[in-house]
């Protein structure tokens, strides 16, 4: 079996779930952690997020099913994913993180997991509620929210060693980094958009002058 | 050959027949209504929806005649009122007058243009709003003679209402009623102009005795900062923060007034108000009573609706107009919005300014002062079934009711108040497996919720016996194989991490 989807890895995902500060500092100097499964991890909360939206029953779902794609959110939820991951890096690397991206990826991959738990949870309960049972079907959503958060700050925190702090500073940091790759990215977009026009409309100068 | 000129003659007849199918379908396209007929569904999206009523005509006075001559067009016609033998009484404000027509609206019955004043002819001046009451008398607002004639169905004259006077009026008010209407004790509810405190009522002896549902004014946060900001100066020319004028008011059955307003904010235009003041009308699901939902834009056409009238129809109906729009919104008396229909237009059927909506047998009519006609609107089938059902209801009879949403659900598959409808009959029943079903389809949360409940009490009664068993055993397995597992695993550590 491939060493990173080996039967250690997957056990260890569980072992993160109970123990995140040990087990996050393991990940990071003795890796143990394995990114395709984190990657696997955020597909699985993507999948369950549309589930839950699409399937949720309608006593606690105000959404309407014509208008979720799973396929947009996946795609949403990746580029985000992503997103997050190389702004919290390249914000770590200049304030003294320890972490890789791969730690980085992992530490974030891996908090998804309870948010597809109670996700799912959620959905399945959802079928047994009536109106003025809503609470409990918010609390395991709310459960599995909070879970995750604290997974993922304790993850940034042991990947890179940094005090609680240091890791909110970089973390908002790192919200205004995403926001710049943005940026970045939509000037670039544009910028490629208005040259490839540029030489379209020689070419279809060319097209009608000969 | 002889088969190919068959196989001609076929596609020629099969041509034939497509263009005359899309000649017809396009004589449907062009028998179109004039507006769109539209409710709103549980996500406040819109669903259009068959038209609950049609246009039928119209009632402009220079086709009637009384006493052999044409009694000419209306002038400016502000209100409109229908006795409880069916004549329709019409304020013809600009032409002074008090027309008084048939059921039908064919005949003239009479003219009112005046009435003798203890000896001396009188007449009206701009007379703006017109009521029968219950006991057959006719009352008139007579707006610029600031005062209201109380007149016998004959004509002679019964009372006149004029200078209230109380300590809550001030000493320069100016008394102008503009809408009027009368309860089953002869109270008079009187809409004036320029009072902001509410509904002006009057015993049946004609003594000022109150105001009758005032509305609150609403201040936001944000309008509060910008004061706490501005001068004095500045606030004085400001823009006063007063409660908005009643516009239309009607009284139901059982005395309530149900009284109209402009909602800026499109939240509640109509109030159903008890003897005391107090609003009690019945909210639905999105506790909107505001005509349209959102309208949104910076145009004329945008904006929350402009109810300018309501009328209580039956069995807890009632219907509001809107003259932003030309639309008339029809609610049920649990807030429930039933179906809209009309506006504005040029063509027959829509309106240019309507100002009074009232209901007449099966029809509905709408007053429209611009074109000084009476509009008449004839409930198809699809709204007489919808009115029925909903006053089946009202009675208490869910059950007849069953049929009539059916057929509904054949006119408009999803109409959400037919399934729910459906469902709430079946929760009475007792069914609660297709009040779920359908009351799913109705998108109704509290009673799918109420039936949901019942079915579930229901299967855990029945299975308690399975349940219990199987907690016990599932309780008692899980002990033994805790104890089994540590005198196994005592020593073994099985959480695959931890520090080594």
């Amino acid at each position: 079996m491939n060493k990173n989807f080996s039967i250690e890895k997957w056990k260890y995902v569980w072992y993160t779930l109970s123990h995140p500060v040990d087990a996050y500092y393991e990940i990071r100097h003795r890796d143990r952690g394995s990114v395709p499964i984190a990657i696997l991890l955020v597909i699985c909360f993507s999948l369950s997020y549309s589930m839950n939206r699409l399937l949720a029953s309608f006593v606690v779902n105000d959404t309407d099913p014509r208008y979720v794609n799973s396929l947009t959110e996946l795609s949403a939820v990746l580029v985000l994913y992503g997103l997050l991951c190389v702004g919290n890096w390249s914000i770590t690397c200049l304030m003294g993180g320890e972490g890789r991206l791969k730690d980085i990826a992992i530490a974030v991959g891996y908090a998804a997991l309870p948010l597809s738990m109670s996700f799912v949870a959620a959905t399945i309960f959802s079928q047994f509620v009536a109106a003025d049972e809503e609470a409990f079907y918010v609390m395991i959503l709310t459960v599995g929210i909070v879970w995750a958060a604290a997974m993922a700050l304790i993850g940034i925190m042991q990947v890179h060693n940094y005090t609680l702090g240091k890791t909110l500073i970089t973390l908002f940091l790192t919200l205004i980094a995403m926001i710049l790759i943005i940026f970045i990215a939509l000037l670039i977009s544009d910028l490629i958009n208005q040259v490839y026009s540029f030489f379209y409309s020689i070419y279809i100068e060319l097209i009608f002058r000969t | 050959m002889k088969r190919l000129a068959k196989l001609k003659g076929f596609t020629s007849t099969l041509g034939l027949i497509i263009i005359l199918a899309m000649t017809t379908q396009s004589a449907v396209y062009a028998a179109q209504l004039p507006y769109d007929t539209y409710n709103y569904d549980y996500r406040d999206d819109v669903v259009y929806t068959p038209a609950a009523y049609v246009p039928d005509g119209s009632i402009s006075g220079v086709s009637l005649e009384y006493n052999g001559e044409s009694i000419g067009a209306f002038n400016n016609p502000q209100d409109m009122c229908i006795s409880t033998e069916g004549l329709v009484y019409l304020a013809d404000t600009g032409n002074n007058r008090i027309v008084v027509l048939n059921q039908s609206m064919t005949r003239v019955e009479q003219v009112i243009t005046g009435f003798d004043h203890n000896g001396v002819a009188d007449t009206f001046n701009q007379p703006k709003g017109v009521c029968v009451s219950e006991n057959n008398r006719l009352y008139i607002a007579d707006s610029m003679n600031k005062r209201i004639v109380i007149l016998e169905l004959t004509g002679e004259l019964v009372g006149i209402v004029e200078n209230p006077t109380s300590e809550v009026l001030a000493d320069d008010f100016v008394f102008t009623p503009m809408k009027i209407t009368v309860d089953y004790a002869d109270r008079i509810y009187c809409i004036a102009q320029g009072m902001f405190e509410g509904i002006m009522v009057f015993e049946s002896s004609g003594n000022f005795t109150g105001f009758s549902g005032t509305i609150g004014v609403s201040i936001t946060l944000w309008d509060k900062f910008w004061r706490k900001l501005a001068t004095k100066e500045e606030r004085t020319k400001q823009q006063l923060f007063i409660p908005t004028e009643f516009t239309g008011i009607d009284v139901d059955d059982d005395g309530f007034i149900y009284a109209s307003s402009i909602d800026t904010s499109g939240k509640q235009a109509v109030r159903r108000l008890n003897p005391k003041g107090q609003d009690v009308i019945k909210k639905g699901v999105d506790a909107n009573l505001g005509g349209d939902l959102w309208i949104s834009g910076f145009s004329d056409y945008s904006g929350a609706s402009e109810i300018i009238d309501v009328v209580y129809r039956d069995k807890g109906i009632y219907s509001i107009l809107d003259r932003k729009r030309g639309r008339v919104f029809t609610y049920d008396h649990e807030g429930n919005l039933l179906y809209i229909f009309g506006g504005i237009g040029t063509q027959a059927g829509t309106f240019n300014t309507p100002v009074a909506i009232e209901e007449t047998g099966e029809k509905l009519l709408v007053l429209d002062s611009f074109r000084c006609e009476i509009l008449v609107f004839a409930a198809t089938e699809y709204g007489t079934l919808i009115n029925d059902a909903i006053a089946l209801r009202y009675d208490g009879d869910e059950k007849l009711a069953i049929d009539k949403w059916n057929t509904v659900l054949k006119l408009d598959e999803n109409n959400e108040l037919a399934n729910t409808g459906i469902g709430k009959a079946y929760l009475t029943a007792g069914d609660y497996e297709n009040a779920m079903k359908y009351l799913e389809r109705g998108m109704s949360r509290d009673y799918y919720s109420i039936a949901y409940k019942r079915y579930r009490n229901n299967v855990l009664k029945e299975n308690l016996n399975y349940i219990m068993t199987g907690a016990i055993v599932l309780i008692g397995a899980g002990i033994i194989i805790t104890k089994v597992r540590k005198r196994k695993n005592y020593n073994e550590d099985d959480s695959g991490g931890g520090l080594i």
